[in-house]
């Protein structure tokens, strides 16, 4: 009797391996080409999440008006993973093993898409990543690049760098403090190469003081961050801390500059911190006044009523590639589409992308600077003005 | 010296918000023996309440604001004691579920206001000035100042119902038997009504100060932890241990931040803790020491 159970068993087993086998060809052979998204629609990061999934859903909409792809029509199929990275790995599997998607759009943050690697390698589907900055997305430690991970977004070192660069090169600033999250993968990759890069141009970092992301009071770290008298002060992590720390550090009497990188832009920081952060430069994957986002701008206002976020953007293009790369290959099966993924170049809003092979990265990207203004027309003060877009190689 | 000075100053702000807060774990721990974690969860509806007090309707004063903020705040507690609790302590539940009712508890509410009000950051419109109170290199931001008196004030409120009223006397009898105050002719369910009401409200000024100071967000249940581990550090159930160990680890975290290592922050901070529970387990100031929980 034991005997029989086990043999049933790992017959089970078996049949249920086949049937993960077929399920590539399931996808290709149905008539809705369905297209997975994952990200935060509750949560810190609620506000990115939401008007990522909504673009996107837009696009899908246009898309599919406009004839769809191959001849289908496409399906989005989207989870919230509450900017979790467990849930994040939980979403994929669902939509690898029950919704067979061809391929699966986001996560915005960067510990989430890091783990996922695991269950897109598994499920043999690729992910494109939007605004997922850190390089341990696509590209290892030992430099051997991920199969199944691609972005549209430059990294954290690019950013940091960038920052960096600037703020040595442009800024003319000689020293320089780091207040950074020591919970976040993208805090410490934007820090580290923040340092390297304004070192590199003769620049001195004077104080690096960390915090746990959910901490809101930052006065023994700002502190002794006044105590060094930097010229300027990064801050390299998300909205709500950078509105507590800028609020905290000019309570304190700190008057350097600020600077932060796209964990800055939302609704909500100038109402939180509009006074503290009038000045500051922050380093962006694009620019809202470039004519390219215009159309995008327009759509999404009328369509959902409030200005978009920059996952509108960047999510715009991540599905442009994907469908470029869904027609290069000719059928929705997710190898295929993973192999045209950096056979295709598309003119995005956020600029050209074209992922190299070795990097599942965009290659060539600028950065745009901006500066945070008082502005008349805003409803809540301020704007980004456009300064520069700025590599740190020039 | 001034940094030193300053820090002591940021360390102090800080403990004085975990104060109010602990107070209310050690006020119901006093009585009932069991730890209740949907404090945290009154304290954040209380921080919204104040918001919406405040932005709808027009005009309305801080203190107004705080008022309000207060009272809905130890009604939302007294509803939660007649759900959440009085059920299990009809049937004689033991502390442990009354933990676990209390958790549930604070995940729905945390969860009620996501789904009805909305995950986002909110902000207090400005009511204070953020001009801070500068003497040399040393600044003191006003809300700190308006919020170290305010939690006296609060504290010492408390403190005159507890040691001078009738109730007081009550609720300092069933803190050393509710068995026995019952038999002596206490009610011991308004009692505990009081208490809950009490604490409650002492939420809702907490939460107004803490969403004015920061923000107002679901997850700010999340920093009662701490004030709940300043409140077993102090000794559960003492009210001047409540305070004394908030106040306490306050400075503990600044000063480690400041002068070890910012990253270090809470390491160093519940390092302390564990070192000082392992050698006075009832706490600083406690003078119970069984079934912590």
């Amino acid at each position: 009797m034991k005997k029989l159970l086990s043999v049933l068993l790992v017959l089970i087993m078996v049949f249920s391996m086949a049937a993960c086998g077929s399920s590539g060809e399931d996808a290709a052979e149905s008539d809705v080409i369905k297209v997975g998204w994952i990200g935060a629609l509750t949560g810190d990061q609620a506000p990115w999440g939401t008007c990522e999934s909504q673009a996107l859903q837009m696009y899908i909409d246009q898309q599919n008006e406009a004839g769809g792809v191959l001849g289908k029509k496409l399906e989005l199929v989207k989870y919230d993973t509450k900017g979790d990275a467990n849930e994040s790995v939980n979403a994929v599997k669902r939509l690898i093993a029950n919704d067979k998607v061809c391929a699966i759009l986001g996560p915005n943050a960067s510990a989430a898409a890091i783990a996922i690697k695991g269950a897109l390698n598994e499920g043999k589907v690729p992910d494109i990543a939007t605004v997922a900055t850190n390089p341990d997305i696509t590209v290892n430690n030992d430099g051997s690049v991920n199969a199944f991970n691609f972005r549209v977004c430059f990294t954290d070192p690019y950013q940091g760098a960038v920052a960096g660069g600037y703020a040595a090169d442009e800024l003319g600033a000689k020293t320089a403090a780091v207040l950074y999250d020591v919970a976040s993968d993208y805090s410490q990759g934007f820090t580290q190469f923040f340092v390297e890069t304004f070192e590199a141009k003769g620049g001195k970092v004077v104080a690096q003081e960390g915090f746990k992301s959910g901490d809101t009071d930052f006065r023994p770290q700002l502190t002794k961050i006044k105590e060094a008298d930097p010229d300027v002060i990064l801050m390299p992590y998300f909205y709500k801390e950078v509105a507590l720390s800028a609020n905290q550090a000019r309570d304190l009497g700190i008057d350097a500059i600020l600077m932060g990188g796209d964990g800055w832009p939302s609704d909500t920081l100038f109402e939180m911190a509009g006074d503290a952060i009038n000045g500051s430069y922050v380093v962006n994957h694009f620019d809202y006044n470039d004519p390219a986002a215009s159309e995008v701008t327009a759509a999404y206002t009328e369509e959902y009523g409030s200005a978009p976020e920059i996952n509108a953007y960047m999510v715009h293009d991540a599905f442009q590639v994907l469908i470029a790369a869904i027609e290069k290959a000719g059928s929705a099966d997710s190898e295929a589409i993973a192999a045209a993924l950096t056979q295709v170049e598309v003119a995005g809003v956020t600029g050209t992308i074209k992922l190299g092979e070795d990097t599942h990265d965009p290659v060539g990207k600028e950065a745009a600077i901006q500066q945070i203004v008082p502005s008349d027309s805003a409803a809540d003060g301020y704007e980004y003005k456009f300064i520069m877009r700025y590599t740190p190689e020039n | 010296m001034s940094v030193f000075i300053q820090q002591f100053i940021n360390g102090l702000s800080i403990g004085s918000i975990y104060a109010l807060m602990a107070v209310g774990y050690s006020l119901v721990y006093s009585i009932l023996n069991f730890s209740n974690f949907a404090h945290g969860g009154v304290i954040m509806l209380g921080a919204y309440f104040g918001l919406y007090a405040v932005t709808l309707i027009g005009g309305m004063p801080f203190l107004g604001a705080l008022i309000i903020a207060a009272l809905l705040a130890g009604l939302v507690a007294v509803v939660l004691e007649k759900i959440a609790y009085r059920p299990l302590r009809k049937r004689n539940a033991p502390g442990l579920y009354f933990i676990i009712s209390a958790m549930g508890a604070s995940i729905f509410l945390e969860n009620l206001v996501i789904v009805t009000i909305g995950p986002t950051f909110r902000t207090y419109p400005q009511m204070i000035s953020r001009e801070p109170f500068t003497f040399g290199s040393i600044s003191i931001s006003r809300i700190d100042v308006l919020m170290f008196v305010i939690a006296a004030i609060s504290l010492v409120l408390l403190v005159f119902i507890i040691e001078k009223t009738k109730v007081g006397l009550a609720i300092r009898a069933c803190s050393y038997s509710a068995k026995g105050s019952n038999l002596m002719g206490v009610n011991v369910n308004r009692i505990i009504f009081v208490i809950f009401l009490l604490g409650g409200m002492l939420a809702g000024v907490a939460g107004m100060l803490f969403g004015m100071k920061y923000t107002v967000y679901p997850q700010i249940g999340v920093i009662t932890n701490k004030s709940f581990v300043a409140a077993v550090f102090g000794g559960l159930g003492s009210l001047p241990g409540a305070v004394i160990g908030s106040i306490l680890l306050g400075l503990i975290e600044t000063f480690g931040a400041g002068y070890i290592a910012s990253n270090y922050r809470d390491l160093i901070a519940f390092s302390l803790l564990i070192v000082v529970l392992v050698i006075k387990p009832s706490g600083i100031m406690g003078k119970i020491t069984e079934d912590k929980a």
